[in-house]
């Protein structure tokens, strides 16, 4: 830049053009002469920004855009109309849409509560003082967060089979039940059988999570409580909860986005059934997509589930009071 | 003497609450391990010790048939072989661009550094379902709808954000100091970067790749979607098809199941530390 900015007197006026095709000729050396250049910095950002733009921001805006529309994949010819927020009216007017919304609230809170609740059980005795096998029981309970949905998927359905499933028949024998159940099957354990499935996936999130913050917590705050004469609840609740919130927070809504947001384990589990009994919102948005390729109609679902999770996280934030520190 | 007692039951407790805790560890191991464990043993069993009236829970006849049958099965070497490619495309893909992206907001301070920052955070509470089908009809525009190189560049977008974090982290601990050396020395930026800054940091590099490699591995939803034939199936998808199609024996798909677990384990099993690290770095910042 700098030598660029030089005037140019007659010796280098002639040096200067042959100077250029060299750098040209060699991209390496361009490369590394612009990452001297002030722009380096915007310039490293730049593929990045590009990638997320192109990938995440336009189809958002472009979603959006989409639910305002009619438009079915199927009936490309048609093209795009502007409908207005009729995708919406006709999404409010059904009754199964209203089922829907219920049965994802049941399974992201019902999904959160539990596999938060579980994880801080497993954390809060993961982080006991010279715990024999700590280290690798933290490794092994990490692995189910790894298994992809899909073989986590079937692994349970093989393990709740309503003929060959294990599960069924160690409660035979130990007597909590008298017959072999279909849990998928039946409309009353389809749901708590899927957040089962969703339990052993997501609760090593919250344990490796939760177990972290505890480590962070100093130590001298339990023993000044302890000269204080506290009891190990009182010293839980005004020492543990409070330093633990901002991970609390950070994890339960990575969490519930997660829930919101992927219907694996339905797609491979119920698909939804029986009847409606384990449809969720991102199921449904799925299959109008993917089964119907009515993409207004896929599109207006996901933009309802973009508002549910925007009012979620901005209440939470607000009512765990975790923004007003930081 | 009062005092005494206060210690030996204060000791007592504790020891009641070890106990607690190795209980609580132990069943927690049981539910986490328990599927693993039943479906390796499952896909050992023949079919006929799989189906039976009396459960069998020590395989007596112990085959790899399912394992032999799986492989020569048409199109299952091909999407082994289209999810290799896929996850190792993400993963260089990734790496480079966040790379330079990491390295960008760790040793620059400029204008808008807080904001990209956060933006690239926020970013993922854009639901999956949305971002599909838009991206379904730009990808079939620009043809890559159908294309392993389309869904790689899909996988590298989602998981730039917390790689980028990752690497961030690590090139903040390679000191400033060895860069100003080498750039003394005649290196350009650029030349520090790849000769200073990420051989220093190459462990933390390889942890985020296969914090990469794990997520492309794995992914489903947009795999599905994305793809229709063969030639670019990645096995997750194929997987479901397969169970949904033919009503596969058990003593399939449990093997099936083995075997897409077993690279993910064999890197969990290496960069264990280091993606824990990562996941954590990924999920307390986001």
């Amino acid at each position: 830049m700098l030598q660029n900015a030089l005037p140019p007197d007659s010796q280098s006026s002639q040096t200067l053009p042959a100077a250029r095709k060299g750098r040209s000729l060699n991209p390496l050396t361009w490369l590394g002469e612009l990452s001297e250049s002030r722009y380096w910095a915007y310039l490293l950002l730049l593929p990045s920004l590009l990638l997320v733009v192109a990938v995440i921001v336009y189809p958002v805006f472009y979603g959006v855009y989409l639910s305002f529309q009619q438009f079915n994949l199927l009936r490309a010819g048609l093209g795009m109309k502007f409908v207005g927020l009729q995708q919406y009216t006709e999404l409010f007017a059904d009754d199964d849409f209203w089922v829907i919304i219920k049965n994802t609230f049941v399974w992201v809170f019902g999904g959160a509560f539990s596999q938060f609740f579980l994880g801080l059980v497993v954390a809060l005795a993961l982080n006991r003082k010279n715990l024999k096998g700590g280290p690798l029981a933290r490794v092994l309970l990490l692995l189910p967060w790894v298994i992809p949905s899909v073989v986590a998927g079937h692994m349970w359905a093989l393990l709740l089979d309503s003929r060959l499933g294990v599960i069924n028949d160690i409660l035979v024998k130990l007597g909590i039940l008298t017959s072999y159940r279909a849990w998928f099957a039946d409309s009353n354990t389809a749901m708590p059988a899927v957040l089962l499935v969703d339990m052993w996936r997501g609760t090593p999130f919250f344990t490796l999570l939760l177990y972290a913050g505890l480590q962070s917590i100093p130590e001298e705050l339990y023993e000044a409580a302890e000269v204080d004469g506290a009891s190990g609840w009182a010293k839980f609740r005004a020492i543990t909860i409070p330093m633990l919130t901002p991970v609390i927070v950070a994890a339960v809504i990575l969490r519930v986005i997660g829930l919101v947001n992927s219907p694996d384990l339905m797609i491979v589990l119920t698909n939804g059934g029986p009847g409606l009994a384990t449809f969720t919102l991102s199921l449904y948005a799925f299959q109008i997509a993917y089964e119907n390729f009515n993409f207004g109609a896929a599109a207006a679902v996901s933009v309802i589930m973009l508002l549910i999770l925007m009012v979620f996280t901005t209440l939470y934030l607000k009512f765990s009071g975790v923004t007003k520190n930081t | 003497m009062a005092f005494q007692n206060f210690r030996n039951s204060q000791k007592s407790m504790r020891r009641l609450y070890d106990a607690i805790a190795y209980v609580i560890v132990a069943c927690m191991l049981v539910f986490a391990l328990g599927p693993l464990v039943w479906t390796a043993l499952t896909s050992i069993k023949p079919e006929s010790d799989i189906v039976t009236n009396e459960m069998q829970y020590i395989p007596t006849h112990p085959t790899t048939e399912h394992y032999v049958k799986l492989w020569n099965r048409s199109g299952v070497t091909t999407m082994f072989r289209n999810s290799a490619f896929t996850t190792t495309l993400t993963v260089v893909l990734c790496l480079l661009v966040g790379t330079f992206a990491a390295y960008s907001i760790s040793r620059y301070r400029f204008r808008g550094r807080g904001g990209i920052l956060t933006f690239y955070l926020t970013i993922r509470m854009f639901p999956a379902v949305l971002m599909l089908l838009p991206l379904y009809i730009m990808l079939r525009n620009i043809g890559l709808l159908d294309s392993l190189l389309g869904l790689a560049l899909t996988y590298t977008t989602f998981s730039m954000p917390v790689s980028l974090l990752m690497l961030k982290g690590f090139f903040d601990a390679v000191p400033a100091d060895l860069e100003d050396a080498a750039r003394i020395d005649g290196c350009t930026r650029l030349g520090a970067l790849f000769r200073v800054v990420m051989p220093l940091a190459r462990s933390g590099i390889a942890a985020t790749a296969v914090l990469i490699a794990v997520g492309a591995w794995n992914e489903f939803l947009f795999a599905l979607m994305l793809t229709n034939s063969e030639s670019s199936r990645t096995w997750p998808v194929v997987l479901q098809l397969m169970v949904g199609e033919f009503q596969l024996p058990w003593g399939l798909i449990a093997a099936g199941g083995m075997i897409s677990i077993v690279p993910i384990i064999i890197f969990f099993a290496f960069a264990q530390k280091a993606l824990v690290r990562g996941l954590m770095v990924g999920a307390v910042k986001g």
